[in-house]
């Protein structure tokens, strides 16, 4: 402030001040603590409470009793780490596939389609209006042992095939499916934001199609693949129904086993602990991955050092 | 002016027409530009400049007519085989890369060696006054206006186009910027000898960097020439009218070299420069420098009453607005030396000094 500015005339409210300062700090915290406290209650609460149950002792159901790694030391020994790779392996899977499928369609839904994206976003919102089980059977029914693809080819081409089902393709196919909304809509956006000028210029120095696509499209519409490949990512490796559905009994997915604990087995310490460990290894894998691709350095908004 | 040149035009549009379903965007359009000119394009908002630009650079095709690079025609040539490029408006900088990056980009694409790459766009850099150190490894988000215009113009010239297209490109910076860079590119195309196309809706602009001007009006062409020729003889009002603040006066015939001029309330008798016939209209230019107060004893072509109704300060000038008859002003441009005082006056002018063009 300058020394040599007249003073303001002291306001006459002038106790009043701090509270009119502290009220937009107060009112923030306010209109945060509903979804703090389902944070609080629904998440962090019963988070913790599963982190503490894996360390009770096997088959028991009190949160107070002496801690104990055994239920580790189980999933170490058993062969549960098959399980975690197959879910890992098949989300991996999901979304390399949904990206493969989806950027194309992305980019003729943000750059191409005029009037006709709204439609095809509609098109696909509204299969998300119908449960996923109900989706994942009408897959069982077209797919089975003379279903509606076998018992066509039978009667039509008088071709006998079996069951498609139960095998590890049609499983991720049914991950596919199920997940190509949460993979589309933010390719879509993350391809918006790719300006129509700065592709143009790039062709205009000189750049093939395919150059357009390696150093423009694709870096400045990276935001879009890294959110839709985690949001893929993340829903598909705790995924239960595919594999069960789609897959029978060929593939225990890390979910399929941890229900099986708290259900069938009724040992909820070891099913806590496995749930603890592919949370935590989940996470790491989510953390690897933004730490790789810096959204703000790619969006150009921090100095690449 | 176009035939005296003996040299084979660089680029010629010849009867190019573009069309985006009904709507006719580009008319008929016919120039040459050649070797080492700057040639700019002027316009109002939508007469077509654009889609003019748009179409040399193979961004957009023709309707009809053709496009001839050096006598070969190149109207489905695609941008990235031409031999031209062009600035956006926008700029179009590549904001996930470094400026050093942003000017190599077409290097790059050609497949040049890194340390190549980085030798010339050193030099590009220093070339537009960018301080390649400080510059080189900057992200295009922490540069200015200015900076981010010349990033822009130092990577369209690392591509080595044979024509350089611009698309109002100074248009987003203030005015003393603007007239700096004006001033640079020119400075730059006498430098590097390069053809420069340039678009812009300032007439001034376009008068300040260019060796000839096209001024284009709803996808036609109105007058092609050299700037002093345009602002010398303009071919008629509109162009006149771009070109700043003049006097158009709407007058008729009345044989002779004599005209009425209705002034809405009044209608007042003018002698021309030229005779026009009986009942045929035509628009009177008078520059605002062209018109002068008249002391008592003084006498000139044309003098009419008026009343002073404004002064403004122009720096060395002052100008009046002045008036002729109840709503009907006109706009005088004198020395500050000249400052008449009151409230009305006897203005004039030479009948030299006025041009009859058609509206
Ligand atoms: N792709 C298009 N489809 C339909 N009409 C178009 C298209 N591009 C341009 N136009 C129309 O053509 C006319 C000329 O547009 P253009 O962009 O060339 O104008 P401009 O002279 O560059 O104007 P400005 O000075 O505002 O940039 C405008 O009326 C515009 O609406
Ligand atoms: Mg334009």
């Amino acid at each position: 402030m300058n020394a040599a500015a007249p003073q303001p005339p002291p306001e006459p409210a002038a106790a009043k001040k701090p509270a009119r300062e502290l009220a937009p700090a107060l009112l923030g915290l306010l209109s945060a603590s509903p979804f703090g406290l389902l944070m609080l209650f629904g998440f962090v609460a019963p988070l913790l409470c599963v982190v503490w149950f894996g360390f009770m002792p096997p088959k028991t159901f009190s949160l107070l009793q002496a801690p104990t790694l055994e239920n580790y030391r189980t999933i170490f020994d058993q062969t549960y780490f098959k399980s975690i790779l197959w879910s890992l392996g098949l989300a991996g899977g999901t979304v390399l596939v949904l990206l493969v499928i989806c950027y194309p369609l992305a980019f003729a839904m943000a750059k191409i389609f005029r009037g006709g994206a709204a439609f095809v976003t509609y098109a696909i919102a509204t299969s998300l209006f119908v449960s996923e089980n109900i989706r994942l059977f009408g897959w069982v029914i077209g797919f089975m042992k003379k279903g509606v693809v076998g018992g066509t080819l039978a009667a039509w081409f008088d071709l006998q095939i079996d069951s498609l089902l139960y095998n590890v393709p049609v499983i991720i196919l049914g991950m596919v499916y199920v997940y190509l909304p949460f993979m589309l809509f933010p390719l879509v956006l993350g391809l918006k934001m790719v300006p129509d000028q700065v592709r143009e210029a790039a062709f205009d120095l000189g750049a093939s199609r395919w150059q357009v696509f390696r150093r423009v499209d694709l870096p400045l519409s990276m935001p879009g693949v890294l959110i839709g490949s985690l949001l893929v990512f993340v829903l598909s490796v705790g995924a239960i129904s595919e594999a069960k559905i789609l897959g029978g009994q060929k593939v225990v997915t890390i979910a399929a086993d941890i229900e099986s604990e708290f259900t069938y087995a009724q040992n909820w310490p070891l099913g806590s602990a496995i749930s603890t460990l592919f949370i935590a290894l989940t996470t790491v894998v989510v953390f690897f991955a933004l730490g790789r691709f810096d959204l703000e350095k790619l969006l150009g908004k921090k100095p690449s050092e | 002016m176009e035939s005296s040149s003996p040299a084979t035009p660089i680029l010629e549009v010849a009867t190019v027409t573009k069309r985006f379903g009904g709507f006719t965007a580009v008319d008929d359009v016919s120039f040459r530009i050649q070797e080492g000119e700057f040639f700019t394009l002027v316009g109002p908002s939508g007469s077509g400049k654009t889609t003019l630009l748009r179409m040399l650079v193979g961004m957009e095709k023709p309707t009809s007519g053709e496009l001839r690079l050096r006598g070969r025609v190149i109207n489905d040539l695609p941008p990235n085989q031409r031999p031209t490029c062009m600035v956006f408006q926008s700029l179009a900088l590549f904001p996930h890369l470094s400026v050093g990056r942003n000017v190599e980009f077409p290097l790059e694409i050609r497949g040049q060696r890194s340390g190549e790459r980085r030798t010339r766009a050193w030099e590009l850099l220093k070339l537009l006054h960018l301080d390649p150190n400080r510059y080189y490894d900057k992200n295009i988000a922490q540069c200015s206006g200015g900076e981010r215009q010349r990033v822009a113009l130092a990577r369209a010239l690392a591509y080595d186009p044979e024509i350089l297209f611009f698309d109002e490109p100074l248009s987003a910076l203030d005015a003393r910027l603007r007239k700096t860079l004006q001033k640079e590119l020119k400075d730059l195309q006498r430098g590097t000898g390069k053809t420069f196309c340039y678009v812009t809706h300032s007439l001034e602009e376009a008068m300040v960097m260019s060796d000839r001007v096209a001024i284009l009006r709803s996808g036609l062409i109105e007058q092609i020439g050299r700037p002093d020729e345009i602002y010398s003889s303009p071919k008629n009002a509109f162009v006149a009218e771009f070109m700043g603040e003049v006097n158009l006066l709407p007058v008729v015939g009345t044989g002779d070299a004599t005209a009425t001029w209705d002034t809405g309330r009044k209608t007042l008798a003018l002698a021309l420069p030229a005779p026009l016939p009986a009942g045929a209209a035509k628009k009177l230019l008078i520059r605002p420098e062209s018109l002068r107060f008249l002391r008592a004893d003084e006498t000139a072509g044309n003098t009419l009453p008026v009343r002073i109704l404004n002064q403004f300060s122009l720096g060395s000038r002052l100008q009046y607005h002045v008036e002729v008859a109840p709503g009907c002003t006109l706009t005088v441009e004198r020395l500050r030396e000249e400052r008449v005082t009151g409230d009305t006056a006897l203005l004039g002018w030479d009948l030299g000094d006025s041009q009859l063009l058609d509206a």
